[in-house]
Formats: C-alpha cells, sequence, structure tokens
C-alpha cells in the first residue's frame, strides 16, 4: 500500500487532512483509520467538496475515464484544456488530502513529501491513482465543457449505424496468439523492434480492416498490441512483451464490463496516433489520451438524440489542449485536426460501440445507448441476448463462429485451443496441433475443448476432428518435463514397490526412486526422512578420497542423482564388498573417457573441489596429463646418497664439489660424473666424509 | 509410538529435480541423439527418464518443441 511508503510525519498530515481528528492518532492506527475515511461515502463526499474545483475535475476526470492510475502530465493537459492554469497545484492538494496517491516503487527510503517524489520522477510520466470509492464519488462533479452538438442533425429517418462491440476484444485475443508465437522485442525506449514492427503491420488479421469500419486505423496491428498491454492481456518482462505468467483473469465478465476495461486503457496508448499509427515520442507525452477522454466528456454534454460533427470537437480541442496541436501535421492542422478526431472517434470508438454514427447528407456522430449509460448518466444497457448455439465445427478442423453469439467469454476460451483465421461477421478459427497443445498446457483437458465446442456448436463435433484433437492430445502424453520435481529415494526395491501399492508414489523412475504424479513432495504420514537434497543449491561434499588418490568412498547421506550421474563418466564402479560404503576408483581409461567427452583439467578440479574438498589427486592428474606430457628418458647414472640433507646441501653449493655433480636427484640422493668420482671422493675425504662403495 | 516410527519407510528426497520422462526407451534414444539436448542432460537415470541439468529446463522444452514434440510440463 502506497502509504506505507510514506514517512511518519506524511502519514500523519495527510490522516489530518482526510480525519481532522481532535486527538493525535497512533502511528500504528493511521494507516488503517485512513482507509476506512476512504470508505465512507459521506467521508469522501466532503473532502472532494474541500477541493478546489480543478481539483474535483482531476478526480472527476478519473472517475468518467474509469481508469484509477493516470499520468500525472496527462491530468495537468485535461486540466489546462478545462481551463486551470494552477499546474501542479490542484494535484499536490489531492495528494495532500490523500484523495490521490504517487505510484512509487517502494526503495527502502520513505517518502518525505510529494513535491520531493514529484521532482525525483521523470515530471510528465509520474503517475498517481484514486481508489475506486473516491473516483466513483468523484466523476459526477460537473466540469463545465460546451454542448457542441450541431443544431443541423441527420433526416429524422435515418438509423444509426452500431457496432457490435466485438471487434477489439477479438483483436486482442487474435495479437495475445501472435505474442504467443514469439515476444515482441522493445529497446530501451520502449520501441519496438523493426522485425516485430513488420509481423504486426504484416499480419494477414491484424492489420486488415474491421469488416464493419467507417474510417480505418493506421499501424491497427500496433495499436491492440498496446491496448493489450494496457489491459494486462500482454506484459512487459525483461524488455518483452509477453505473455504474462499469471493469465488476466477471464471471468464470464459480459461484453460491456469487458469493453469498460478497454475504454479505461486508452489512458496507456502512448506509443500510436489516429492519423501517424505507430509512433514513439521521447520526453513528450502522446495526446491520445487526454484528447481521447475530452472527446467523450465533449459528446455527453448534449442531450439525448442531439448529434454532433467532428469539425466543432476538433475546433475545441484546437483552443484549449496545450500539446494537441503540435503533434499534428502541417495539413491536418489546415483542417484544424479535424481528420485526427474523426479517425479517433470512428476508427477506435465506433468499433467500441460507445458511439454511433449517421452517414447521410454528412457525418453525424453521438454516444451510443452504451456509452451515454458510461458518461451520460444513461440507463444501463441490457446485454444482448445470448446465441448459444454459434459455432459450426467443419470436417477440415475449421470453425465458422458467427458474430451475434460470441462472447468475452467464448472468445476467451476458444483463444486458448483454436488459433482465429480471420474476423468478420463470421469468423473462421483453425484446430491445430500448436494451438491444442497450448490449450492443454494453459490447463485445458480434451474433454473441456470438446465440450465447449459441443456446447456452442450448432451440431456435435464431426467425428474425423475428435480424431485429430485426440491424436495431438496424445502426442502430448509422449513426453512429461517436470520442472521442479521431488524425487522420493528409497531404501531398497521393495520398499518402492510398496510404496506404489499403496498409491504413495505413482511413477516409477528406477528400481529404487519414484515421485508423485504432479512431482510434489510425497505424503510423510508413512515416511522417515533421513536425507534431503536441493538441487538448486550448490552440490555438497560427499566423497572422501583414499591415500591412493584414486579409489573414492561415497556418503551415503549426501550424495544426490547429480553425482551418480556425473561420477560414471569420471571413474568405474569398485564391486561391492560387503560394505556398505559404495567405491569408485580412478583409473587411466575411466579419466582418457572423462578427456574425450570434454572434460578438461580445469573442470574436473572444480568438480573435485566441489564433491571432495580438494583438487583432482596427483594420481588422477597423472592419469589425465600422462598421455599428452613430453617423453620420459631412463637412463643409468651414478648415484651418491649421502647421510642428511645439509652435506648435499653443501656438496650443492660449493663450487669445488659442486662441478662434479650433475644432477640433484632429492634430497639426499646426488648424481655424479663417473669421471669425477676419484676427484670428488679425495675431497669428501679430506673433508672427513667417508665414501662407501655399493 | 516407537513401532510406528520405524513401520515407516526410510526414504531421502531429491528436490527441485529437472527431469524429462519418455513414453518410452527408444524416444529417450532419440532425445539424447538430439545434441543440444545431450547437452543439457546430466544422466539417465532409467530408460525412459533423463535428468536435466538445473535451471536448464526452459532451453530443454525449447529444443523439444523445435523437434517437434509437444511436451506435457508439470509444476510450471
Amino acid at each position: 500500500m502506497a502509504l506505507d511508503g510514506y514517512s511518519e510525519t506524511l502519514r500523519r498530515s495527510v490522516a489530518g487532512s482526510i480525519l481532522k481528528p481532535r486527538n493525535p492518532i497512533p502511528l500504528d492506527e493511521v494507516t488503517e483509520r485512513i482507509l476506512a475515511a476512504l470508505a465512507n461515502p459521506p467521508v469522501v463526499d466532503r473532502r472532494i467538496a474541500d477541493q478546489s474545483a480543478p481539483g474535483r475535475a482531476a478526480l472527476a476526470i478519473l472517475g468518467q475515464s474509469r481508469q484509477p492510475i493516470w499520468k500525472v502530465g496527462h491530468l495537468l493537459t485535461m486540466l489546462a484544456a478545462l481551463g486551470s492554469a494552477e499546474g501542479f497545484a490542484p494535484i499536490q492538494a489531492l495528494l495532500d488530502a490523500g484523495l490521490l496517491f504517487p505510484v512509487r516503487e517502494f526503495e527502502g527510503s520513505s517518502l518525505g513529501g510529494f513535491q520531493q517524489w514529484f521532482g525525483q520522477e521523470p515530471r510528465l510520466s509520474a503517475e498517481v491513482f484514486t481508489l475506486p470509492g473516491v473516483a466513483e464519488r468523484a466523476k459526477g462533479d460537473p466540469l463545465g465543457l460546451p454542448n457542441l452538438a450541431t443544431p443541423d442533425g441527420p433526416p429524422k429517418s435515418s438509423l444509426p449505424r452500431i457496432s457490435d462491440g466485438l471487434e477489439w476484444p477479438l483483436r486482442l485475443a487474435a495479437v495475445g496468439q501472435l505474442v504467443a508465437d514469439g515476444a515482441m522485442r522493445t529497446t530501451q525506449t520502449r520501441a519496438l523492434f523493426k522485425r516485430d514492427l513488420q509481423r504486426l503491420q504484416t499480419h494477414e488479421l491484424l492489420a486488415a480492416a474491421p469488416a464493419d469500419h467507417i474510417a480505418i486505423l493506421p499501424d491497427i496491428g500496433v495499436l491492440t498490441l498496446f491496448w493489450a498491454l494496457g489491459t494486462e492481456q500482454l506484459a512487459v518482462v525483461d524488455g518483452e512483451l509477453t505473455l504474462p505468467k499469471v493469465a488476466r483473469t477471464q471471468t464470464n465478465r459480459p461484453l460491456t464490463d469487458e469493453l469498460v476495461v478497454l475504454l479505461a486503457a486508452i489512458a496507456t496508448l502512448e506509443a500510436w496516433d489516429p492519423l501517424l499509427g505507430y509512433r514513439v515520442l521521447e520526453n513528450q507525452l502522446s495526446a491520445v489520451p487526454s484528447s481521447a477522454i475530452l472527446l467523450l466528456l465533449l459528446l455527453a454534454t448534449a442531450p439525448a438524440g442531439d448529434w454532433y460533427q467532428a469539425a466543432p470537437l476538433a475546433a475545441w480541442l484546437w483552443e484549449h489542449h496545450p500539446a494537441w496541436q503540435n503533434g499534428l501535421t502541417v495539413e491536418v492542422q489546415q483542417q484544424r485536426g479535424t481528420p485526427w478526431v474523426e479517425s479517433l472517434l470512428l476508427g477506435l470508438f465506433y468499433p467500441l460501440g460507445i458511439v454511433e454514427v449517421v452517414e447521410r447528407e454528412g457525418r453525424f456522430i453521438r454516444l451510443s445507448p452504451f456509452g451515454r449509460s458510461l458518461f451520460a448518466g444513461g440507463a444501463k444497457v441490457p446485454e444482448a441476448p445470448a446465441f448459444l448455439q454459434t459455432l459450426m465445427v467443419q470436417p477440415n478442423a475449421e470453425i465458422i463462429a458467427y458474430r451475434q453469439g460470441l462472447t468475452p467469454t467464448l472468445i476467451a476460451r476458444l483463444s486458448r485451443f483454436a488459433r482465429w483465421k480471420s474476423l468478420g461477421p463470421a469468423c473462421t478459427l483453425e484446430l491445430t496441433a500448436e494451438q491444442t497443445y497450448r490449450g492443454l498446457e494453459s490447463g485445458l483437458t480434451l474433454a473441456g475443448m470438446v465440450q465447449t465446442l459441443n456446447q456452442h456448436g450448432v451440431r456435435p463435433v464431426h467425428a474425423a476432428v475428435m480424431d485429430l484433437l485426440q491424436r495431438w492430445a496424445d502426442k502430448r502424453e509422449r513426453i512429461t518435463v517436470y520442472s521442479s520435481a521431488t524425487l522420493v529415494e528409497f531404501l531398497s526395491p521393495g520398499d518402492l514397490d510398496v510404496a506404489i501399492s499403496r498409491g504413495m508414489i505413482a511413477v516409477r523412475i528406477t528400481d529404487r526412486i519414484g515421485l508423485c504424479a504432479d512431482g510434489a513432495d510425497p505424503d510423510y504420514k508413512n515416511l522417515r526422512l533421513i536425507g534431503n537434497r536441493d538441487y538448486e543449491a550448490k552440490p555438497t561434499k560427499c566423497i572422501a578420497v583414499d591415500d591412493d588418490g584414486v579409489t573414492l568412498n561415497l556418503d551415503p547421506g549426501q550424495t544426490d542423482l547429480l553425482l551418480e550421474a556425473e561420477i560414471g563418466r569420471l571413474a568405474e564402479p569398485v564391486p561391492s564388498d560387503g560394505n556398505s560404503v559404495r567405491r569408485f576408483r580412478l583409473t587411466p581409461g575411466s579419466l582418457r573417457r572423462a578427456a574425450q567427452s570434454g572434460y578438461k583439467l580445469d573442470d574436473l578440479d572444480v568438480w573435485f573441489a566441489a564433491r571432495t574438498g580438494a583438487a583432482l589427486p596427483a594420481a588422477g592428474r597423472m592419469f589425465l596429463l600422462g598421455p599428452t606430457a613430453p617423453s620420459s628418458l631412463a637412463t643409468k647414472r651414478l648415484v651418491l646418497q649421502v647421510p642428511n640433507p645439509e652435506i648435499a646441501d653443501g656438496l650443492m653449493q660449493w663450487p669445488t664439489t659442486r662441478d662434479c655433480i650433475e644432477d640433484r636427484l632429492g634430497s639426499t640422493a646426488l648424481a655424479v660424473d663417473e669421471s669425477k668420482l676419484a676427484a670428488l671422493r679425495a675431497i669428501l675425504e679430506s673433508l672427513g666424509v667417508k665414501v662407501e662403495f655399493a | 509410538m516407537s513401532q510406528a516410527i520405524a513401520a515407516r519407510m526410510a526414504v531421502k528426497l531429491h528436490r527441485r529435480v529437472c527431469l524429462v520422462m519418455t513414453e518410452d526407451a527408444v524416444l529417450a534414444e532419440e532425445l539424447l541423439a538430439r545434441k543440444k539436448l545431450a547437452g543439457e542432460v546430466l544422466g539417465r537415470l532409467s530408460e525412459r527418464a533423463l535428468l536435466i541439468r538445473p535451471g536448464r529446463i526452459e532451453a530443454v522444452l525449447d529444443e523439444l518443441i523445435k523437434m517437434g514434440h509437444t511436451p506435457q510440463v508439470v509444476g510450471k
């Protein structure tokens, strides 16, 4: 919770603003009391009423947009368009009053003040959020927008065009499948990689115009991608746009609720423009989120039945929006932004079902009944009657989905195991091996998929299709990958047999090792733990090396499966002598095989250090390095064995004797030049050192 | 009480193990013949069970999918 990141002083200050306590509140109760106050509508109403007009307008915008998180830059832009010249002050007042909170990573240090926070963040991108209860209470506050409805509407007999609202949910489902094929990579500035941009721009389904369209949007695939990100159907992981680990809950949400989620996500559309398409702006915010909300609020000002035209709406934005003009091209500026507004209203909002349109003697736009229910206090629109049987599964594994029977729930479910091929009045999907696999991996079962197809199909699934699905599902059973299993090792094969017969173990791996069906820990009720090894942890020391340097004694309590797998590559098992300790032995042959399979001396040193606490023993080094060393020399030498190292050192050091010595062979053994033996003997005897001949 | 403890079977647990189980030994051989996969396999616990290097499960999955397999993943 954001309040946890506040300093004590700041928390008390916010509590003072919202609670206005007569007595000091104990620190441990402050957060709880603030939250309780924010859940109390009369208190919230009073605190909203305390705010200045721009502050109330900011909260109303948050409520109307159905988006609780907004960038401060966008809020300031919209307030400026509404006539506020107070800059950050209204936002600061809302933060002080506990009606807004900053979005910030918890960095360990507590927040001392909001000016400090706003100064640290990239100013325009800093985000604030409010609680749903506050936004709901504030959304009815009047914003003072003018009524720009046109006095001359279309002929009375004209029937407005209205979209079914399914276009965007369907496109988001398709973009999810495209991302499942391969994540979309972004640069540090959040720009798409060229290859991924091309994938979106040339995608057969996503790049195509909607079947029911009035305006064609540029880079509609890119828009869909970023919109999916805004609705959390995609996530950014390590700079890649990918499917989230935990998918957004696809509940039985009605279409209108799904459309509200999409509407709220417009606040996040930064890299797309209604006329220019994909456009990454550095160090400035896009005009789309703020203009889109202002346009919808302008459309809500007139009574039901009145119509609007794009030009007056564009003219209002032209006059009031502080940054919109700068983003327009010269040609569009000449028309004071009218094409931009038309593109947004007809290309984005019309397929959402928020506006309805008449194209007769001009182009007239107004909020649809659904749009009025959201922005103009209109009655809630009843859900369209459900047509259960809307799918036709063909023998070639294609599915025709009649659009009038589709719901967000069905779209989400179909998207898990069938691939969208085309979107139109009748959409087509394709059952493929890969998509069936994805469906099974997402937690669906074959029976569940078939049930969906039968439940919504106009006739039962064809036998040939059933056969295909069964075959694809069976293929998945051929390989099972346990990403993090617990293997249970028994002392004897008999114990494992008993455990399997009692149902404690489901899968036999070896004669003594098994695992439960889901790879999880077994039930400990009938088991006694004598060892526990974590394979993500560092390997443990579990081998003692004998003095011979080649015999390896395994500690049964500490050994693990990795060791079992590795040691066989380096050493040979020693036949059991009845002793419980298992032994292996390094041999020239075993180490030669290890070297041939890619082990280098350094690898072996690391392995032995981890498993024995010391590097590869000398004998092992000899086995390994011997074959590559230069050849050894065998010669006959005359050896003088002196009684102690001191005499040997003296003979090596004194120039008179050093010339007689060929080599020092050891601490007390010297190789003597045979021709100088007599001279050396004479010198030694002169020193009193006796020499005997063996 | 002590009798009950004695009746319980002694076991050693190997936790967080990455493992590939195949339908049959031939399929395991086929996987081991793939050079990229073989490099990730630490050992063969049985005819059908391959022990994978810790932390390399994603690489193994990618390679299996590249080979055209559709492995069932347990414990994702």
